[in-house]
């Protein structure tokens, strides 16, 4: 295996260990700090922000060894929409599950985003001219 | 000189190599390549502690600025080692001290994120290219995709006491500066990209 193909491997594997601890420690952090008789509109608010609270503590450890960007736009999607998912589920579904479900759940979301931002991004990829910005405004 | 924002650079020079670690690896390949493209007279801006210069092609004359004065100095080690010659002087974009026309070849990286007035730091370029003269820039901009376009204008604020905008324009603002786009390549979804644009060479005719 050449060291630009292991490096991309290792990559990888790091995007999602942090996707999936992301969704875990969103999905346990809303499950622990909200309270399932909530008004749901209210506990999805709550859970953005927990979640975004979250994925900034992790981001702020691993983004040097994964790189800023690779962690902040999976590792937001997870934390923000993730703790808006944890939080609605909480308030609908009595009960919700044990803690550990709900982390497996929230590491099972994670790896779902990193995969799904890893196809888009496959998708853009492609080198392309954009004729239609020149010359313009 | 804006000093705010010098002072503040000059604070995260101290561990700029340490956490832009990652994004160097995974960005090299895509910076080599597009920075391959650099010819004739160049000039650098956010010259950062020089983890780009290994990037350029050999044999250039390079200058290289940057507006913090603790960037330039972890620079230096990094400017001697690269074949060719490259100066590095402390400098604002948005107040270049260089005449008209001085350079071939304008390389940015991550620049345009962080300059306070962007438009002006992009119109002093302009000023500094010649007509003709390319502009390569690697820079993150605001995503054209929604969902994660909201999380960019929503981390902004928090980011913005660090240094960089996560939300900016950047390929618009080198649109209204005058530039012609000529490549816009997405290198992480559509938040990093490479882009390739040009001073129009008959713009002479015009001034």
């Amino acid at each position: 295996m050449t060291s630009n193909r292991r490096q991309r491997l290792l990559f990888a594997t790091g995007d999602y260990l942090m996707g999936g601890g992301t969704g875990a420690a969103t999905a346990a952090v809303v499950r622990v700090a909200i309270d399932p008789n909530l008004d749901m509109v209210l506990a999805m608010l709550f859970g953005m922000v927990l979640g975004m609270i979250a994925h900034l503590v992790i981001g702020a450890a691993l983004s040097p060894l994964l790189g800023f960007f690779h962690l902040m736009v999976p590792g937001s999607l997870v934390g923000m929409y993730g703790g808006m998912l944890f939080a609605m589920r909480d308030t609908m579904q009595h009960p919700a599950g044990s803690l550990g479900h709900v982390a497996f759940v929230g590491v099972l979301f994670g790896f779902a985003v990193v995969a799904g931002v890893r196809v888009y991004d496959r998708a853009l990829h492609s080198p392309h001219a954009h004729t239609d910005r020149t010359g313009g405004l | 000189m804006d000093t705010s924002c010098q002072t503040r650079w000059d604070r995260l020079s101290r561990t700029y190599d340490w956490v832009t670690w990652g994004d160097d690896q995974r960005f090299a390949e895509a910076k080599s390549r597009l920075f391959a493209k650099m010819s004739g007279n160049c000039l650098m801006v956010a010259a950062g502690t020089g983890n780009d210069f290994h990037h350029f092609p050999r044999g250039l004359t390079i200058t290289a600025i940057d507006i913090s004065t603790g960037m330039i100095e972890r620079a230096r080690p990094r400017a001697l080692e690269y074949l060719g010659q490259l100066d590095l002087r402390v400098m604002d974009v948005q107040a270049l001290e260089f005449p008209d026309q001085t350079f071939d070849t304008v390389a940015t990286a991550c620049t345009f994120c962080s300059v306070p007035d962007p438009l002006l730091g992009l119109r002093e370029l302009h000023r500094c290219l010649k007509p003709g003269g390319h502009i390569l820039m690697f820079e993150h901009v605001r995503s054209r995709f929604g969902p994660i376009a909201l999380l960019q204008d929503l981390m902004t604020p928090a980011f913005r006491w660090m240094g960089p905008d996560m939300n900016r324009d950047t390929v618009g603002n080198v649109l209204r500066a005058g530039f012609e786009v000529l490549h816009e390549d997405n290198i992480y979804v559509d938040v990093v990209k490479a882009v390739e644009a040009r001073r129009p060479p008959c713009e002479t005719t015009k001034e």
